[in-house]
C-alpha cells in the first residue's frame, strides 16, 4: 500500500524532479580566493571551482531498479547535496535474463528535505524524486541491419527512461582528513519505465501501480 | 501475560516483515528483460496441459474451444474476454495464437497470465513475433515453455509451431519444417490434426524459402482440419494457396471478438464469432 501511494505521488508530480531549488555557490569561498590571489591569477579562478563541482561526491552500490542485479557507480552533488547526478554500471547474469546483460544508467535525483534525528548522527530524507535513463548491452534480439522494415517496432529495445521516487536514511561517519563530512546512506527507490508506464496508462482497470513498480535497494557513501 | 503478548506481537511482526520482504523481493527487478517469475507463473504450458489432461475428452465427443490471439498490450480487454469466455458452456480450452506480450518482456507475459488464469478452462499459447523481441524468447520459454510443442486431446492432435522467421532474420531454420513433418506423420492415436502458429505462411514475416515446404506439408496431411494463425489481428477464413487447406486467422484481443470453434466427425467444423 505504501509503495503504491508513493508511486502514485511520483507519477502525479513528475515535474518536481526538473525544478530543483535554486542555490548559489558559497560567497565566502570566492571572496577568499579573489583577495588571496593576484589579479592575473584571478582569471584562472573559475577553473578550480569547476573542478570542485565536478568531483565525485559519493559512491553507490545498488540492486534492482531495472538497472542491474548488482550495480556500482558514483555521482556528483549540487545544491548543498539536495541534487544528485549519478552514473551506474549494472550486471545481470544470463540465468536471470537469457543473456548476460550490462546496463549503463544515469539518474538525476532531487531531495528537498533532510530531517536530523536527534543527536544520533542519523538523518532521514523522506522523499527524493528523479528521472533515470538506461542503456542495455547484451540483449539477444535487437535486430540486425535489414532484419526489419523501418519502424517495424516503434520502441527501443535497449534504452529505457522512467521516473524514480524514494527515501533514505543517513548515518554520519567521522570526517575525512580533508575535513569534509562523510556519511553512509541506505536508500530505496521505486521506479518504472516507459514501456510499463504506457501499459499502465492504457489499462488502468487491469493494471495497478504495484504491477508496474520496480524496487531498488542501495548504499551510498558520501565523502 | 506480558510474554504471551510479546511473543504474539513478535510473531505478527515477523510474519508481517516476511510478507513485506517477499513482496518487495518480487519488485526488485534486475532489468525489464529479467524473466524471473514466481513458481506458479513458470512452465505455464506444462501446467495448462496437465489441467487439460485431467479432464479428458472421450473419443467421438465434439471438440469445442475458444480461439483468440495477440493479447499484447490489451489487458483491460483481456479482463472482459475472460468474463465472456467463462460464460460459454461446453468449451474445453482456449488457444492464443501468439503475441502474448507487446514488448517481449516477462512482466507483460505475467500480466496476461494474471487475467487468463481466471479462465475456468486451461489456455495454451504459441510464441508470436512480439514475444521474440529483446530477450522475450527466453522469457517465453521460462514463463510458458517450448517454442514448438504438440498435444493430443480427444480425437485431435494439436501441433503448435514457431513461424516467426523474421525474428531469426530468416535463417532458413524457422519454422522447423522437418519437426512439423514428424509431428504430423505420427498422430499419437488421434484421427485429425490442427496446426497453430503465429505468422501465417502467406505473410511477409514468414521465411519465403520455407513457404512451399510448409504449405506443402499441410497439403499432404489428410488428417489436417485447418491451420490457425494470429498476427493479422483480424478474423479470416481463407485458402491462400488454393490447395484445399483452410487457414483461420484470429481476432486480436483489442477487437473485442473471439472465435468459438466446434469440430466433429472426420474434419467437420463450425466457426462462430462472439462479441464481448
Amino acid at each position: 500500500m505504501v509503495p503504491t501511494l508513493l508511486l502514485a505521488a511520483l507519477l502525479a508530480t513528475p515535474a518536481a524532479a526538473a525544478t530543483p531549488a535554486t542555490s548559489s555557490p558559497t560567497g565566502s569561498d570566492s571572496a577568499a580566493v579573489s583577495v588571496a590571489a593576484p589579479p592575473v591569477l584571478g582569471l584562472l579562478r573559475p577553473a578550480p571551482q569547476r573542478a570542485a563541482v565536478y568531483r565525485p561526491r559519493h559512491l553507490l552500490l545498488q540492486t534492482g531498479g531495472g538497472v542491474g542485479m548488482l550495480s556500482v557507480g558514483g555521482g556528483l552533488s549540487f545544491a548543498h547535496r539536495h541534487l544528485d547526478f549519478d552514473g551506474l554500471l549494472g550486471y545481470v547474469p544470463a540465468r536471470h535474463a537469457g543473456t548476460a546483460l550490462t546496463i549503463a544508467s544515469l539518474k538525476l535525483k532531487y531531495a528537498p528535505w533532510e530531517l536530523p534525528l536527534g543527536g544520533s548522527g542519523l538523518a532521514l530524507t523522506p522523499l527524493a524524486v528523479g528521472v533515470y535513463g538506461s542503456y542495455t548491452f547484451g540483449v539477444r534480439n535487437v535486430g540486425e541491419d535489414g532484419q526489419y522494415p523501418d519502424d517495424y517496432y516503434w520502441w527501443s529495445r535497449t534504452m529505457r527512461v522512467g521516473p524514480v521516487l524514494g527515501s533514505s536514511l543517513s548515518y554520519a561517519l567521522p570526517d575525512a582528513a580533508s575535513g569534509r563530512a562523510r556519511r553512509l546512506t541506505a536508500y530505496y527507490e521505486l521506479a518504472t519505465n516507459d514501456l510499463y508506464a504506457i501499459s499502465y496508462y492504457q489499462n488502468r482497470r487491469a493494471l495497478s501501480l504495484r504491477d508496474i513498480a520496480t524496487l531498488a535497494l542501495g548504499l551510498k557513501l558520501e565523502f | 501475560m506480558f510474554s504471551s503478548f510479546s511473543s504474539a506481537f513478535l510473531r505478527t511482526a515477523l510474519i508481517g516483515a516476511l510478507a513485506t520482504g517477499l513482496s518487495a523481493c518480487e519488485l526488485v527487478e534486475y532489468s525489464p528483460n529479467d524473466h524471473r517469475a514466481p513458481a506458479d507463473q513458470k512452465d505455464l504450458t506444462a501446467k495448462n496441459l496437465a489441467r487439460l489432461a485431467a479432464a479428458p475428452l472421450p473419443p467421438g465427443d465434439t471438440l469445442r474451444f475458444v480461439f483468440s490471439g495477440d493479447s499484447q498490450r490489451f489487458y483491460d480487454d483481456a479482463q472482459d474476454l475472460v468474463k465472456s469466455v467463462n460464460q460459454q458452456p461446453g468449451i474445453q480450452f482456449m488457444l492464443v495464437s501468439g503475441d502474448i506480450s507487446d514488448f517481449g518482456l516477462g512482466r507483460e507475459m505475467r500480466w496476461v497470465d494474471n487475467e487468463l488464469r481466471q479462465l475456468k478452462v486451461p489456455y495454451l499459447t504459441v510464441i508470436g513475433n512480439h514475444d521474440h523481441v529483446a530477450n522475450g524468447r527466453d522469457a517465453y520459454q521460462e514463463i510458458f515453455g517450448p517454442l514448438n510443442y504438440s498435444f493430443v486431446f480427444g480425437d485431435t492432435k494439436f501441433v503448435l509451431i514457431d513461424t516467426n522467421s523474421r525474428e531469426y532474420n530468416f535463417n532458413g531454420r524457422v519454422p522447423d519444417v522437418p519437426w512439423l513433418q514428424g509431428q504430423l506423420a505420427d498422430l499419437g492415436g488421434a484421427r485429425r490434426s490442427v496446426v497453430i502458429s503465429h505468422v501465417p505462411p502467406q505473410d511477409g514475416d514468414f521465411d519465403p524459402t520455407l513457404r512451399d515446404a510448409y504449405a506443402g506439408t499441410l497439403r499432404e496431411t489428410p488428417s489436417l482440419v485447418f491451420e490457425m494463425n494470429g498476427h493479422r489481428h483480424d478474423y479470416g477464413v481463407t485458402q491462400p494457396f488454393n490447395d484445399g487447406v483452410t487457414y483461420v486467422n484470429s481476432y486480436a484481443f483489442e477487437k473485442r471478438r473471439y472465435i468459438l470453434v466446434t469440430v466433429w466427425g472426420d474434419k467437420q467444423f463450425r466457426l462462430k464469432q462472439i462479441n464481448f
